[in-house]
Order: structure tokens, then C-alpha cells, then sequence
């Protein structure tokens, strides 16, 4: 392949490249650690016509005729197997996000998992874990056609099951935040964004899903996630704390209660509501745009009636550091590895592309590190915009925010602001190729990745 | 975003080299105002009749005199807008003089629509003195359609004017074209070409010699979402054109809606 024709190389043509040789091999040859048995659970991922609202209908794809598609629940450290079909006219691939899976079980091209061609079906094979709030998604790429890729409905929620539970709660709920119809629109002054027409709560618009009972006295654990293709989303409940004792699954170093959360695409929180204000009360967007699309659900005490109500959240700025603790890492790294994130103008009237230390992504070289070692990413975003980067396969403790210390607040995702430097550390323990990407679709599509790669 | 650059109407007419501007499709947002000084200078145009202060038709003469005009533009809702025009014109040893007056609402399709262009319709109507303009109530209907693709820039208003007080009446429905091709050289700086018509009568176009045509050279330059900038130079190569214009645009965007960014009440 000549210069030119290596340039012009984006993440799509590059799986096209090496997607059929990979799939071949890896569907003749699944892994042999697990015995042949029936699968524990099967997605179906086929065409949705997805009914957000009476009459509303959203045309898309999705994991067993529903969004999000089935919880899965299994204990953390048993080997689980999960048949996958795929049902639609392009190959796909489901992602374990934040668990600690092998390489090619992983459910992301560039590390090697198998995708899925047209019409056949794989078992992913793994053990779960760590325990917590994950989830699995599509790792395809979308492009400029913004009915695929993560802007569908192929999205669900996967917990693993503690080994000790101790339960402290009365009920227990699964939010799946998703904005759909998405459209090209900006432009001006700035490039290019995906607007939306519509956005839900689990698959259904404000005031056309079904309540959420609750009893006074009674105590909630809310698993939130956003698996919004682009969009940050800010969720209150009316005239209710929450609580935060959990961000991507992992429990925080100092659990805090705040008006309203903020959940970057891929981000989830777990947090704990007392029900201790009778009523019929929204849970949604803190914005009034975004709740007119749809994003909301209701929460309803029992014994009460009248129209559900929205109560302002006091005004919140989010700051991870509030649930962390307030200093330096305990641990030092071994190395740093400096990442710097770029924007590349393609023109007001298209999405702009991406540079980690001045390239994009398949071009940017991948990352050697050595097993055991202790790497502190240092992460600088000289654009505007915000990333939601995503560490595949392993867990980081974010240890500096802009120059500010912290320490024991454990993600798989966290947001680098516009025009800020973020560091995380993370040690070296599950070896193979390993995805980093921002999770932004339109973002991730267009060059905001790169892999690092060490043996066992 | 940026508004785009524009000439409307032959020399008789009302705007005449007061707001010269190619319209895009998109409207003001709600709750924010954009304020724009449009600064005009004609280098090459009309000039006083012999023995006359006044040039044809009974106007002040266009040459050396410069056109300020203040563009105040609300947004309504995120399919509507409505904007409020101050003419004025100075010449050296003449001072300030107030022109006159429009108003203009403008609605476009909405986004949910996801049409492959942006469309717009702009009603404006409004009053300016007979001594700088042959007609003094003038209406446009002004159809919109822009597209942005990459780097390029598409842009056509297909104007309609008709007078309703002045030399121009009898001319019924006049036709005044205009249209915008633009790069993007980077994020910042945009340049482009901009063409303004005014043939005339609707259904019996002047003949070339009289019409209006004028060719502009622009660029736009997005230093900053809260501010547009904007400067070109036109030539007319026909009689009925002043021939040498210079024109800046220098806009400035208020949110009154209180958004801060990285807090829950957002937009960003």
C-alpha cells in the first residue's frame, strides 16, 4: 500500500481489512478452557422497531427484540458462555465493557475478537469480573450512517454478581439512559455534531413507560447507565438526594449525595435514594430540552395521585474529586506515558477527526508495556470538546484532575475536559492488545484510539 | 453560526449597500440575540448630477459615503427569529443621517425535519426616506437554502421585492437573486464569492446594462462562537451597479439563557 492510500485509511476501512481473515479464524477456533456446552444466555441481534411512545417508532437494531436488551446477572469468577446471532446484513461484535476479559473475548476488532459475519453466531466465553455495575454494547464503526454503531439500540446491562452482597437496600433498578434518531447538525462556527430527536429511559419517553413503584421508608439502588452514542447527561429526582456510591461499578472512596448526577456516554453510577417524600415525582434530565425529548421516568409512592411532578435540582458542578479520596495515590507509577488529544478540522459541514500524539487512529503506533508495571496516563486534551476515554479490559484509579490530587476513585471510563490534563494509573495485569478510545461514537470512528499491547 | 454576507436590490432600492449579506438558513437560537454592525463603504458610485447635491432619481449620490447599519436579531423558538434594522449613512461635512427603518421574522424547517438542506423564509418590510432610497415602503420575501458540505459552503436567497410607495411600483414583483459558494481554509477562516442580482421586474427582466450585478470577494472569520466577523470587496461592471464597495460585518452573540458550562443546567 502506497503513502497516500495509507493515509486515507480510517477505522472502518481497516476493520474491512482485516475483518473476514480474523472472524474465519476465530470462529473455527474458540477457546479451549471452556467445555462445549449449552450457552447461559443468547443475544439475538437483529433489526427493532422500537415503540419510545405511543406512535413513535424508532427503526434500529437491537439485542433480542428489546432496549435495552436482557440484564444479565451472573456471579463474579464463573465462567459464563453467551451465544450470539447476529440477524442483521453487516458483521457485529458485542463488548464486555469494564470487565477483565482475554483479548479476544473482549468484543473490540483491534484487539483481535472475532466479529461476527452476517448471518453466523459466537460464543464469547469468560469469566466475569470485578464484581459490579458493567455492561455490553456493539464495537462497530457508524461512520456518517447514524442508525448504527452505539447510536442503536444494541445496549444492555451485565452486573456481576458480588461474592458478598450485604444488600442494603429495598429495591433495586436498572437505568438505561439512550438518545435516538440521530442527525448531523451544528455547524457554523463549530464542526459538525449528532443531534438527536428524541431520548429515553429505558427505551421509553417521559410519561409513556411504566412507573416505578416505591414504598415511603423505603431505601433505592439505582444502577444509571448513559449509553448515549455522544450525549452527557444530567439526571435528578425530584425533591430526592442521591446518593453516590458507585461510578463505572466500582464503589467510591467517599460516597456523597448530590441534587443530580452527571453520566458521560459509557459512564455509570450506582446510587442510593431514600424515599422520603411521598409523591409522583420525575426522574430525569436536568435540562428542560432534553426531558421534552423524552428523557425521563416516574417515580411513584404508593397511595398518591395527581400528575407527576419536576422539582429544579439545586445547581450542580461536577467534580469527581468530591467522591475520591483527597490524596495522591498511595502507589507511584512506574511510567508515564504522555497522551496528547487533538482535533483535526475536516470543514464546518463534517465531524472533525482525532490525534493521540498527532495521530489517528489506525496510524497511531501501539504501546508496548510490560506486565506488572504500574503506567500513569497522562492525558492532555488541548480541544474543546470533552472526551470519555475508555481503558479497555482493565480498571485505572484517576490520580490527578487538571494538576488536583486525588486518589481511590476506581473507573473504566472518565471524562478529560475541553482544554485540560487528566491522569489515571493502572498496572498491567491482564496482558494481550488493549483498546483506548475516546466513547464518543463519532469521536472513536474518526482516528480517537489507540492500543497498547504487552505479553504474558 | 456565522451569518452569511449579502447585497439585496438594485441601486433604487431600499437597502441599497446598507446590509450587504448572503443569508443562511439557520435562525438566531431562543433565548439569545445576536447584534450586528454592518459597515459599508462605496469607494466607486453614484455621484451628484451637475449643478445638484442629488444623483439620478432624485437620492443622495452613493460614492464616499459610508452605511452603518445595526441588525438586532432575537431568537423566538428554534424555528424562528425576528429582526429590527437601523439604516443610517454618513458623509463627510453631511454627518449622521437616520435612512429608515425594517422589521423581519423569519421562520426555517426545523431540525426534526432532517431535510438534505437548510431552508429558511425571511419576510422583511420597512420604511426609509425618499432622499436616499426611490421607494420609501418596501416588502422582500426572501426563500432560503444552504447546504455545508465538508469544507464547502452552498448558499441561495431568491428575493422578491415589491414597493408599495415610490418609482418602483409600477414595476410590480421585482426579482433580486443572490448566492454564496465558500471554503473553509481552516476552523477559523472561511473566504468565498458572493453574487448579487436585481434584474428587475419579475416577469420582464431589465436588460443587462441595467441591471444590478455585483461579485464579492469575502471572508469570514470564526474566531469565537460569541462573535462573527466578516469583510469583503465588491466590483459592478454594470451601470446599474456602484462599482467598488467595501463591506465588514462585526457581530456579537448574547445567551440570556444562564447556561454555565459543566453544570446541570447545561446545554453544553
Amino acid at each position: 500500500m502506497s503513502a497516500m492510500n495509507a493515509t486515507r485509511i480510517n477505522r472502518r476501512d481497516f476493520l474491512q481489512g482485516v475483518c473476514a481473515g480474523l472472524a474465519t479464524a476465530s470462529l473455527l477456533d474458540p477457546p479451549l478452557a471452556w467445555p462445549q456446552s449449552a450457552p447461559d444466555f443468547k443475544l439475538d441481534i437483529a433489526p427493532l422497531a422500537l415503540e419510545i411512545a405511543p406512535g413513535k417508532i424508532i427503526h434500529t437494531f437491537g439485542y433480542n427484540g428489546s432496549a435495552p436488551g436482557p440484564l444479565i446477572r451472573w456471579p463474579e469468577g464463573k465462567p459464563v458462555r453467551i451465544q450470539v446471532a447476529n440477524h442483521t446484513d453487516i458483521p457485529e461484535i458485542v463488548h464486555w465493557h469494564g470487565m477483565f476479559t482475554p483479548s479476544n473475548m473482549d468484543g473490540a476488532m483491534e484487539e483481535g475478537s472475532p466479529m461476527i459475519a452476517p448471518g453466523e453466531v459466537f460464543t464469547y466465553a469468560f469469566a466475569p469480573r470485578p464484581a459490579g455495575f458493567r455492561w455490553y454494547h456493539t464495537h462497530t464503526f457508524a461512520g456518517h450512517n447514524l442508525k448504527r454503531g452505539q447510536y442503536g439500540a444494541q445496549f444492555g446491562c451485565f452486573y456481576v454478581e458480588p461474592r458478598n452482597n450485604p444488600g442494603a437496600y429495598d429495591q433495586e433498578l436498572f437505568l438505561t439512559l439512550h438518545d435516538w434518531n440521530a442527525y448531523m447538525g451544528g455547524g457554523g462556527d463549530s464542526t459538525m455534531d449528532a443531534l438527536y430527536d428524541h431520548a429515553t429511559v429505558d427505551g421509553r419517553m417521559l410519561g409513556h413507560g411504566d412507573p416505578i413503584r416505591v414504598l415511603k421508608g423505603q431505601r433505592v439502588l439505582v444502577h444509571l447507565l448513559n449509553a448515549s452514542a455522544t450525549v452527557t447527561h444530567w439526571i435528578a429526582l425530584s425533591g430526592h438526594q442521591l446518593q453516590v456510591v458507585a461510578m463505572d461499578g466500582n464503589p467510591v472512596p467517599r460516597p456523597a449525595k448530590v441534587s443530580a448526577v452527571r453520566l458521560a456516554p459509557a459512564e455509570r453510577i450506582d446510587c442510593l435514594i431514600e424515599m422520603d417524600r411521598p409523591g409522583i415525582w420525575i426522574m430525569g434530565e436536568t435540562r428542560k430540552e432534553i426531558r421534552a425529548m423524552g428523557m425521563g421516568v416516574i417515580f411513584e409512592y404508593a397511595n398518591q395521585i395527581g400528575k407527576p411532578q419536576w422539582m429544579e435540582p439545586q445547581p450542580v458542578s461536577w467534580d469527581y474529586t468530591r467522591f475520591a479520596d483527597p490524596d495522591p495515590a498511595s502507589r507511584p507509577p512506574d511510567l508515564r506515558i504522555p497522551l496528547l488529544f487533538e482535533s483535526k478540522f475536516k470543514g464546518h459541514g463534517d465531524f472533525d477527526y482525532w490525534m493521540i500524539n498527532g495521530k489517528s487512529y489506525p496510524h497511531t503506533p501501539t504501546i508496548p508495556l510490560q506486565k506488572g508495571r504500574r503506567y500513569r496516563l497522562v492525558m492532555t486534551n488541548k480541544s474543546t470538546d470533552d472526551h470519555p476515554v475508555h481503558l479497555h479490559r482493565h480498571t485505572f484509579e484517576v490520580t490527578s484532575l487538571d494538576g488536583k490530587p486525588l486518589s481511590g476513585l476506581k473507573k473504566d471510563v472518565v471524562v478529560v475536559n475541553g482544554k485540560t490534563t487528566v491522569e489515571v494509573d493502572f498496572t498491567a495485569d491482564n496482558p494481550g492488545p488493549t483498546l483506548f478510545h475516546c466513547h464518543q461514537q463519532s469521536h472513536m470512528d474518526y482516528g480517537f484510539m489507540t492500543l497498547f499491547d504487552y505479553g504474558a | 453560526m456565522l451569518v452569511l454576507l449579502a447585497l439585496s436590490a438594485a441601486p433604487s432600492r431600499a437597502q441599497n449597500n446598507y446590509e450587504i449579506q448572503v443569508y443562511g438558513a439557520d435562525t438566531v437560537a431562543p433565548q439569545s440575540t445576536m447584534v450586528e454592525l454592518h459597515s459599508n463603504f462605496t469607494l466607486d458610485g453614484s455621484r451628484p448630477l451637475p449643478g445638484s447635491p442629488l444623483a439620478t432619481d432624485g437620492v443622495y449620490p452613493t460614492e464616499h459615503v459610508e452605511h452603518e447599519t445595526i441588525e438586532i436579531t432575537t431568537g423566538i423558538n428554534d424555528w424562528s427569529e425576528l429582526g429590527f434594522y437601523i439604516f443610517t449613512a454618513e458623509k463627510s461635512g453631511q454627518g449622521v443621517q437616520w435612512v429608515g427603518d425594517h422589521i423581519r421574522p423569519r421562520v426555517r424547517a426545523p431540525d426534526q425535519w432532517h431535510w438534505p438542506v437548510g431552508a429558511s423564509l425571511s419576510m422583511e418590510f420597512g420604511y426609509q426616506r425618499r432622499i436616499f432610497s426611490t421607494d420609501t415602503w418596501t416588502l422582500e420575501l426572501r426563500p432560503i437554502i444552504d447546504k455545508q458540505i465538508g469544507r464547502w459552503y452552498l448558499a441561495t436567497n431568491l428575493a422578491v421585492d415589491r414597493s408599495f410607495h415610490g418609482l418602483s411600483v409600477p414595476q410590480g414583483v421585482t426579482f433580486a437573486p443572490a448566492g454564496k459558494v465558500g471554503y473553509d481554509f481552516s476552523k477559523a477562516v472561511s473566504a468565498g464569492l458572493e453574487y448579487y442580482g436585481d434584474y428587475g421586474e419579475l416577469v420582464d427582466p431589465d436588460n443587462l446594462h441595467n441591471q444590478q450585478q455585483q461579485l464579492f470577494v469575502v471572508t469570514d472569520l470564526n474566531v469565537s462562537p460569541a462573535w462573527e466577523i466578516n469583510f469583503g470587496v465588491g466590483v459592478g461592471p454594470t451601470a446599474g451597479t456602484d462599482h467598488l464597495i467595501f463591506k465588514g460585518i462585526l457581530g456579537r452573540h448574547f445567551d440570556w439563557s444562564h447556561h454555565r458550562p459543566g453544570m446541570s443546567d447545561s446545554i453544553q
